[in-house]
Order: C-alpha cells, then structure tokens, then sequence
C-alpha cells in the first residue's frame, strides 16, 4: 500500500522558535489580563471616588493590606480547608465510580439503584450540612461527608455516560470471540470511560470546595469557610474578601491538578477548548 | 500450537497458495431453513425467513440486498451473535457460538471500531489477547504486526488511530480478525464508509489476502461492483419476508484485476444482479 495514506504528525509544530511561541503566548494571556487590571483599577477608583465605606465593598488595595496583614491566619485556614476538600474529594471520586460500576455490572441491581440517586441528587445537599454536624461533630467528618453528597453525583453520571457508549459493535466483537461481561467491562468499558471520569472529576473537585466551605459555615472552629464568617460577623469585609481571593486560588490550583491527571492518564482525551471550539 | 503454527505458514509463505479451483470443496458455513424472529415493540417480527445457504470452503461469499433484507442479521447468526429462532445454521460443523467461542470466526464491520487508546498493532492484537491465557503478550504483538504487515502496513505499528485515515483503520480492523487465524472471516460493509478510490483499493487488497490466505469470506455489501469483483459466488436477498431470492455464480475468472472490470463475465453479472436488485427493491414496496 502506499505511504501516502499516512497522515501528517500532527503534534509535530512546523519549526516555530522558542521566542515565537513565546510572543503567542504572551498575546494569548494578555487580553484577560489587562481586562482584568482594568477593572481592578475601575474598582478602586469607584471605591475612592464615591467614598465608599469599606465595610460594604472594601477596594482592591485594602483587600491587598488584608492579604498581607492575616497571612498566618489565612495560611492555616487555607491549610484546613484543603485537607477537607482533598479527602472529600477522593471519597466522593471512589464512591461515584463504585456506583457507576456496579449499576453498569450489576444491571438489575442498577435499575433499582439509579432512580433513587437521581431523587436523592434533588434534595438540596446544602441543606445536609446541619444534619451532618448533628451526627459526626464539629470535625473533619461533616465536612467530608457533605462533600462526598455533593460531588460524588457528577462522577457517577459521567462515568455510567462512559461505561455505557461504547460503541455496540465492538461489544459484539468481544462478544465473537467469547468474552465474558466481566473482560468487557475491564478491558473495554472502564477504559473507554476515563474520560468521561475526568470530565466529571473536573465538575466535582469544584464542587468539593463548595461543599468545604458550606461545611464550614455550618459549623466550624478553622478553615476559610470559618475565615468568611467569622469576619463578616466582625465587618472585617476586606478580609471576607481576602480569603473569598484565596478560596478561588485553591480551587483553581484543584481544578488544574485535576486537569494535569487528565492530560497524563488519559492523553486521547478530545481536548475541550471552550474558546476555540470546532 | 496449532492456530500459532498454521499462521506461521502463510506469514512466512507471502507466495499466493493455490486460488481455490472449481472442484467442489467441503461445505464450511450451512443454514437450512433458517428463521430469525425479533421481539419489537411486543410484536414478533420475521426478520429472516427460510434461509438455505452453504458456502464451500475457502469461498468468497457476499451477501447482497436492499437495506433492511436482513443481510446484516444473517451474518450475526453466522457469527453467533444472534441465535436462530427456526432452523439450523453451522460453522465448520458446529454451532457458530461455539465456532465462536474456539476463535474459528473473525468479524469486521463497517466501522472500523479501534480503541483509542492502543496503537495500531496493540489493536490488531486485541481480540487475540482477549479471554486468551495460552498466548503471551509478545507472541500476540509480533502476530498482530506480521498481520499488519499483510493488508499493506508496514510501518504504522506505533500509529495511534486518530493518526490513520479511514482506509488504514479498516486495515488495522481486517488484521485484527486475521490475527485470530479464523477459519471464516464475517464482513459486513466493511468499506461501507470509504471513499471510491480507497474502497477500490481495499477491495483488490481484500483479494489478495483471501488469495493468500485461504480463508471462507462472507462480505455484505450494498455494492454491486464489489460483490461481482470479489465473490465466486452472490447471493441476492429481498425483503418481504427477507430471504435469499437468487444465488448468483460469478464466472469471472482469476487472478481478477482491473482489466476484470471489462471482462464480459463482469459486466453480465453486474446486469444481472443489478435486474435482481431493480426486482427485489420494486417487490419490497408491494411485500408487506
């Protein structure tokens, strides 16, 4: 047969020097953030201008002061807050797969099952968060589990969409040479789903640091969540805003862990590109 | 090993054995009044009546009709994917799950239906490491990429599927049931998706491998051209009930290249099972 069958390499970049790239780079990033510099410079005139009180809406500079000033105190919030969401995460992460597993393996089993998480999905978790605190305290526990009620939907239901759009034919091409449900499902359909896994780990882990700081309202002596309220009660506003900054840091540095397994684990994953979408 | 062995014979043998000669050959894949029932809806639905069919050894078979005749549920009964609900159909003397079940059958569809996530060799031998303990990982690997090497792709073992055309993929597919050393290879539409020229390609591809390797092919097509260039032997189904209205002997001789096209036994057959086809799509409208 012919080579010329053969399609180009396309992560090859056709000969761009590192400078190159690194302009594009740059020409990428900058439109966001001179946006984003912008609007901070608006925030702080509007703030000066009409002179604001801070207690309402502190400006950009005094949330800055605050940042510097409770440093230590954020630290150690940001710090409990974190193990939450990594533990809640990961158990939310273990028992959304074991749920699409077993629905998918277990498919009588599974029929029971399903309806009853998406009615369970329609009760406002948030609303769990008392509850919680009445059954396992004031600790690590409540937190973790209202993240695991939260976020383990997302997981499951991305999963079972993976596990079950495999492609019919190539289960009967298993099925031709006597493959058991059990080789498919291993061989085949778990596989095939990791992408859909990390697609619906990418929701979770978002909603794993809500789940923390909700948690943490409910009932809580440390972590950001406690950081907010506490300061609200005080009208320290610049730092409620202060630790909403670091809040969104963690969750973003979450968020893009979450994203590098992808890009490791599973690198034939169509990459989603929400501003260049084809 | 015995399937390892018989493939170790035409990999290292690439001289085309012997085209399967006019002498009657033993029957390798029999249906006798075969029916085939689906439950739709609640209502049984004849989906294949009276089905009698036998296809020689070492025949090239295809299987052509109007969408809905029933060819393509025929083949799965062939392949043991679907049980008869009347009638008896076999593989090499056994039940086609069982056939299926000792890897006798090799199945290629129209998509070509390769994991993402595996290379083009670790595809081809998928299906040859699936529910096989006897065979080790190395052995499989060089199998799948001697195979690779015999639809014409050398050279594309590391490829990932997104980086093959559709015409290499359906390549991969074709080594991937070959790999299986199967006695019969199932296809169904198998270059239903390609362009022209590709499929062209394929088809003489196609021959060479069945020249090569002996095995009893079973193509479902919807293209005439394809079924006369490739079989001996066509057989033309209807719908309303579906059943096999006319087999169809193509008298084209080998080696078949692209001078077959003119050849008047082509274009005689061509005529014939496009008249057949004209008359079975004309009774489809009238048949329920």
């Amino acid at each position: 047969m012919s080579s010329t069958e053969l399609l180009p390499d396309e992560t090859a970049e056709p000969g761009r020097s590192w400078f190159a790239e690194a302009i594009a780079g740059f020409s990428a990033i900058l439109p966001p953030l001179a946006l984003t510099a912008g609007t901070l410079a608006a925030w702080e005139a509007a703030i000066r201008l009409f002179k604001i009180p801070t207690f309402v809406l502190p400006a950009p500079s005094a949330i800055v002061a605050a940042l510097i000033e409770n440093r230590v105190a954020l630290a150690v919030a940001t710090q409990a807050t974190a193990v939450e969401i990594l533990f809640g995460f990961v158990l939310a992460a273990l028992v959304g797969i074991a749920v699409a597993l077993v629905i998918v393996r277990f498919e009588r089993f599974g029929r029971a099952l399903y309806p009853l998480i998406v009615l369970f999905q329609t009760v406002p978790k948030v609303a769990l968060a008392p509850i919680f605190i009445l059954w396992f305290g004031y600790d690590l526990a409540p937190k973790i589990s209202l993240i695991v009620v939260i976020a383990f939907f997302p997981v499951a239901i991305d999963m079972l969409a993976g596990l079950q759009s495999v492609e019919p034919s190539f289960v009967a091409l298993m099925r031709s040479v006597g493959a058991s449900r059990t080789e498919i499902l291993r061989r085949v359909r778990i596989p095939h789903s990791l992408p859909h896994l990390m697609a619906g780990l990418k929701v979770a882990i978002t909603f794993s640091v809500i789940g923390a700081i909700v948690g943490e309202f409910a009932g809580a002596s440390a972590g950001l969540g406690y950081v907010i309220q506490f300061a609200s009660t005080q009208l320290e506003t610049p730092l409620v805003f202060a630790a909403l900054v670091v809040v969104s840091v963690v969750g973003l540095v979450f968020y893009y862990l979450v994203e590098f397994a992808e890009r490791v684990l599973v690198p034939w994953a169509p990459k989603f590109d929400a501003m260049h979408r084809s | 090993m015995m399937i390892a062995s018989s493939a170790a014979a035409y990999m290292t043998d690439p001289a085309p054995a012997a085209v399967p000669l006019a002498a009657p050959a033993p029957i390798h894949i029999a249906a006798t009044s075969l029916g085939v029932d689906f439950q739709l809806h609640g209502r049984r639905q004849r989906v294949l009546h009276d089905i009698n069919l036998s296809v020689p050894k070492g025949s090239f078979v295809s299987l052509i009709g109007p969408s809905g005749c029933g060819k393509s549920t025929l083949l799965k009964v062939m392949a043991g994917l679907i049980a008869p609900s009347t009638g008896e159909v076999s593989v090499a003397g056994i039940a086609p799950q069982e056939a299926a079940r000792r890897r006798m059958i090799g199945l290629v569809f129209q998509d070509a239906t390769l994991l993402p996530w595996k290379n083009a060799v670790e595809n081809a031998a998928f299906l040859l490491m699936t529910g096989n303990t006897s065979i080790k990982r190395d052995e499989a690997m060089e199998r799948a990429a001697a195979m690779l090497r015999l639809v014409g792709l050398d050279g594309a073992n590391d490829k990932m599927p997104s980086q093959l055309s559709g015409g290499m993929r359906q390549r991969v597919a074709i080594a991937r049931a070959l790999a299986l050393d199967p006695q019969v290879l199932l296809m169904d539409e198998p270059f239903g998706a390609l362009d022209a020229i590709t499929r062209e390609e394929m088809s003489r591809s196609l021959l060479e491998i069945w020249e090569s390797t002996g095995k009893t092919i079973v193509l479902v097509t919807h293209s005439i051209d394809e079924a006369v260039f490739l079989s001996r032997e066509v057989h033309v189904m209807g719908t309303g009930p579906a059943r096999i209205i006319e087999t169809l002997p193509i008298a084209l001789p080998h080696p078949r290249n692209e001078e077959s096209f003119s050849d008047p036994a082509f274009t005689r057959a061509e005529a014939r099972l496009r008249g057949l086809l004209i008359e079975s799509h004309r009774t489809k409208g009238h048949g329920r």
